[in-house]
């Protein structure tokens, strides 16, 4: 809302940083556990005087260098240019907040291209000693940059005391700091085994090929192990709503984890057996499907990592989609096209209420939604959506799913947005609920279940089922999937929704919208355990509608065996309505 | 103007000086770099393509160094860019914005430059006459870089442009269209070939015990090179000043003291190193022209600020101090300066072994 939207509807900004993120750290990993590969390697050479392994080296050398001071560096560059671009409100506050890590990271970045520079072409050339002790500067500040730049991306994730008392070394130090520091440091030791397994394939001397692939085989090996200690470490450091996520709750995050636990077990089984076992085996495609693997591997920790995070870019602090969470109770009573600078539309009428929706997609969904592109299209996550709907759901989005931000704005802007997704995405008719009209069941399906189910596969899923059953399932879907969150409606509206899904998905009202509570269900819920309706109508006798909807927020006064009516507004209006016909008033 | 759209900046934990500072300091570091990137690429290609036996030793001994010029250029160039975001960063963010295309465009690219160095560095002699070619493009790839930064450090200083974004969203606008930008741009890239000169001339005397004929070729093209790409930025630059905005060209003629002393001693020392390069005076023609650049740096800072006194000056930004991670900071500059030195002379100690 601060800044304007690179709009790329189809492409969307998150794969951008996804594409430059996981090849920059495949390479910058490398280029902090490849230092200290080079320094082993120069010394293994050294100490079996083997001119083999030392020119196995220099060539090793030459390659780190062609790829991590190019690709590395510049596609560090470009992970700077990415996130400003699509998120430029977390990078602003990232880099003022940090602004001296990020310096002193700046000046380990010199440090190591001089060292980088003076170890490839001094090798050979200046005495062994102090080429190891190049070597070592090299590392040392390789290091010390990802202790930096792990501080940074740690804090996101984990802001930890910060959140109560501001300050760099706070924020920096924070709960995720030295279980990540470590599992980089392995991640960039494992790396650097397969790339040294990479070099060594293309090795034409026999006894040089076998010693480096064993060699770069138990690097690899010694840093998966090193590894699992700390990744535990660092899943018990996480928040609960994060741990939660990575732990089953987020399918997208099970997925990777999968994806991720097949590669690695991959990649073991190619360092183990074609590399330490049987060393003659890694010919250049087995090193390659070790590299590609190596890659699914960091893809997958940095996908899970990002994932995790969500729904925030900055934990505590900066939803994914830039919005401030302290700026959220604001935006709802003030409008956020009132708040906001760069949108065109400042209120919603029904003239602008689809451009104005559009300019709310892009400030709060865009982040993570394309439209019909590939990453989390809204457009097929809407397709059952009808317009009521979605905007009972965009209200309570947060609700159902916690790694989604909240919407920010006015019902209005809610209303725009949903009639944007609805009526300009999906051509489908937008019309403002009638009351007493419409299937309210069928209205309780689109509010709680559509985001995610047809209503043909529930349907099929409950097959018979009675509707108590099918209520009781209701409030236990948490037991069915992880995902899910027991039904969170009023008592009346599961009913509806029981009824509905028994009664094979029809309803009574076909496919209009509607309000979705009717009294004599209130009464139902909410009476009858203790009163008949017949018993009524000479207690409230002679009271109008509006009498009865007082009264029943003061039942105690009546008997103090009673509550106050303890349903919503909504709900007592349609009971007070039904009580006055009970009375015998208004039909 | 938009003041409307400008977006609200971030607190700063020092005051602003530190970071303008910081910044004055290392911008001129990148602009030294850069120009011995540019330049010396242009003077290797030319040399490239003459094809005598000595150019193409030149050419070979340049196209072994654009790598490290390449590196250094960027290397340099991160600090200011972040000193600037620190200061400047929501103005600079949302002109990135409005240009995304083209601004991300600069990684594939400087990607493909580079790697087209080393090939052309470590491929030279098995290239042949495709070599000069390959050359050429990266040079044109390195100008098209230099065209895009131009154009973002510029059009975040348009703040009335700012509006155009509703138009279009996918971040395709630059600023080709202002008057100032093209001199602007053609002013630095020719200052680039010029001080460009200056590395050429630079590095020929490091060659001149193993190959004197080179290294005088070196030296006299070099600092030819600079004599006539001075002459010609005359023009451009009093171009670049005529094309400003009104009060912002006068802040160089009396409106601002410090920025008038400024531009005074630019045109001074660009005479002397003139005169000096003329002479073949090497180190004083050095040492102007480093002095020079400094000063444009300053001068660019004034213009900066005037461009956008009417929405936002530095005083505006707040500061919530915490002065140590600066200490921090200056602790690992230093220690990071020592270990470079150290590096340094070990490789000069071995070289002289060798």
């Amino acid at each position: 809302m601060n800044y304007p939207v690179w709009y790329l509807p189809e492409v969307g900004g998150g794969f951008l940083i996804a594409l430059i993120a996981v090849l920059h750290v495949f390479v910058s990993h490398f280029a902090v556990g490849g230092g200290l590969y080079l320094i082993y390697a120069e010394k293994k050479g050294l100490a079996e005087n083997s001119e083999g392994i030392l020119a196995f080296t220099k060539r090793h050398a030459r390659f780190f260098l062609l790829l991590t001071v190019v690709f590395g560096s510049i596609t560090g560059v470009g992970i700077w240019f990415i996130i400003a671009l699509v998120n430029p409100a977390a990078t602003s506050s990232l880099i003022h907040i940090f602004v001296f890590g990020w310096a002193a990271e700046w000046v380990f970045f010199v440090v190591e291209i001089v060292a980088a520079f003076v170890y490839y072409y001094m090798f050979g050339r200046m005495d062994s000693r102090t080429h190891l002790q190049v070597g070592w500067i090299y590392f040392a500040a390789a290091w010390m940059s990802l202790l930096l730049i792990n501080g940074i991306i740690a804090f996101m994730l984990t802001p930890g005391a910060w959140l109560q008392q501001q300050g760099f070394w706070r924020g920096f130090f924070n709960p995720s700091f030295w279980p990540s520091l470590f599992f980089r440091t392995c991640v960039a030791i494992l790396l650097a085994g397969c790339y040294g397994y990479l070099t060594a394939s293309f090795t034409r001397d026999r006894q040089v090929r076998l010693a480096m692939t064993r060699f770069s085989g138990k690097w690899a090996l010694a840093a998966t192990v090193a590894a699992i200690p700390f990744a535990i470490w660092y899943v018990l450091a996480l928040p609960d709503q994060a741990a939660a996520l990575v732990l089953g709750k987020s399918p997208t995050i099970a997925m990777a984890v999968q994806w991720g636990g097949v590669a690695l077990a991959g990649l073991l089984a190619i360092t183990l057996t074609a590399g330490i076992v049987r060393p003659g085996w890694n010919l250049k495609p087995v090193a390659f499907a070790a590299l590609l693997l190596s890659l699914a591997v960091m893809g997958s920790f940095e996908w899970i990592r990002e994932a995790a995070r969500r729904p925030w870019v900055i934990g505590g602090v900066m939803y994914s989609n830039m919005i401030r969470a302290s700026d959220v109770p604001s935006l709802n009573e003030k409008g956020f096209l009132q708040e906001a600078r760069w949108v065109a539309n400042r209120t919603v009428t029904p003239e602008n209420q689809r451009r104005a929706g559009r300019e709310l997609f892009i400030h709060q969904c865009y982040a993570c939604h394309t439209v019909g592109g590939g990453n989390n299209d809204i457009v097929s996550r809407t397709a059952a959506q009808t317009y009521s709907g979605l905007t009972a759901y965009i209200g309570r989005m947060h609700q159902v799913r916690p790694f989604m931000p909240p919407f920010a704005g006015t019902e209005a802007e809610a209303r725009a947005l949903a009639a944007y997704i609805v009526g300009d995405l999906h051509g489908k008719e937008v019309k403002e609920p009638v009351a007493g009209k419409g299937d309210p069941g069928r209205l309780v399906f689109e509010q709680h279940c559509a985001s995610c189910h047809q209503a043909d596969e529930i349907v099929q899923a409950m097959g018979g089922q009675s509707p108590e059953e099918i209520a009781g399932t209701l409030e236990t879907l948490d037991q069915i999937s992880d995902e899910m969150v027991p039904f969170a409606g009023s008592e009346v509206e599961k009913r509806q929704l029981s009824g509905f899904l028994h009664s094979g998905g029809v309803g009574e009202g076909g496919t209009g919208s509607a309000t979705a509570v009717s009294g004599p269900e209130v009464f139902a819920v909410h009476c009858a355990a203790c009163h008949a309706p017949e018993e009524l109508p000479e207690k409230i006798a002679g009271r109008d509608k509006q009498e009865l909807y007082e009264l029943l927020g003061r039942l105690n006064e009546l008997n103090e065996e009673m509550e106050p009516f303890a349903g919503t507004d909504e709900e007592r209006r349609a009971l007070a309505g039904h009580l006055e016909t009970l009375a015998g008033g208004a039909k | 103007m938009n003041a409307a759209l400008i977006p609200r900046p971030d607190t700063i934990p020092v005051a602003w000086g530190w970071f303008q500072f910081l910044l004055l300091l290392t911008f001129p570091l990148h602009l030294l770099a850069m120009n011995a990137m540019v330049g010396g690429l242009l003077i290797g290609v030319s040399q490239h393509f003459q094809g005598r036996p000595v150019n193409l030793r030149l050419a070979h001994r340049l196209a072994v160094l654009l790598p490290l010029a390449i590196a250094f250029a960027v290397n340099f160039g991160v600090a200011p860019l972040l000193f600037s975001q620190v200061l400047y960063g929501h103005l600079f963010y949302t002109s990135s914005i409005l240009m995304a295309s083209f601004w991300l465009a600069v990684i594939p690219i400087l990607i493909t430059a580079y790697y087209g160095a080393y090939l052309y560095d470590f491929r030279f002699d098995d290239l042949g006459v495709g070599g000069r070619w390959l050359g050429l493009a990266v040079l044109l790839m390195l100008f098209v870089i230099g065209y895009l930064f131009s154009n973002n450090m510029h059009l975040m200083l348009l703040t009335e442009r700012f509006a155009g974004y509703f138009d279009r969203m996918d971040g395709s606008m630059l600023a080709s269209t202002d008057p100032v930008l093209l001199p602007r741009y053609l002013h630095m890239m020719l200052g680039a070939v010029a001080v460009g000169g200056l590395f050429v001339a630079l590095a020929g005397r490091f060659w001149a015990d193993r190959d004197q004929d080179m290294a005088s070729l070196a030296e006299a093209t070099g600092l030819k090179t600079f004599f006539w790409a001075t002459l010609a930025n005359i023009a451009i630059g009093s171009w670049f000043l005529v094309s400003l905005p009104r009060q912002t060209m006068l802040l160089f003629m009396g409106g601002d003291i410090g920025a008038s002393v400024c531009f005074v001693l630019s045109l001074l020392l660009t005479v002397g190193m003139l005169v000096t390069a003329w002479k073949r005076k090497f180190w004083l023609t050095f040492w102007h022209a480093v002095a020079t650049v400094v000063l444009m740096s300053f001068m660019r800072a004034w213009m900066r600020s005037d461009y956008l006194r009417e929405v936002f000056n530095l005083g505006q930004l707040e500061v919530v101090p915490e002065y140590s991670p600066m200490i921090f900071f200056f602790v690992v500059l230093v220690a990071g300066l020592v270990l470079i030195g150290w590096m340094l002379r070990k490789t000069a100690e071995a070289f002289a072994r060798s």
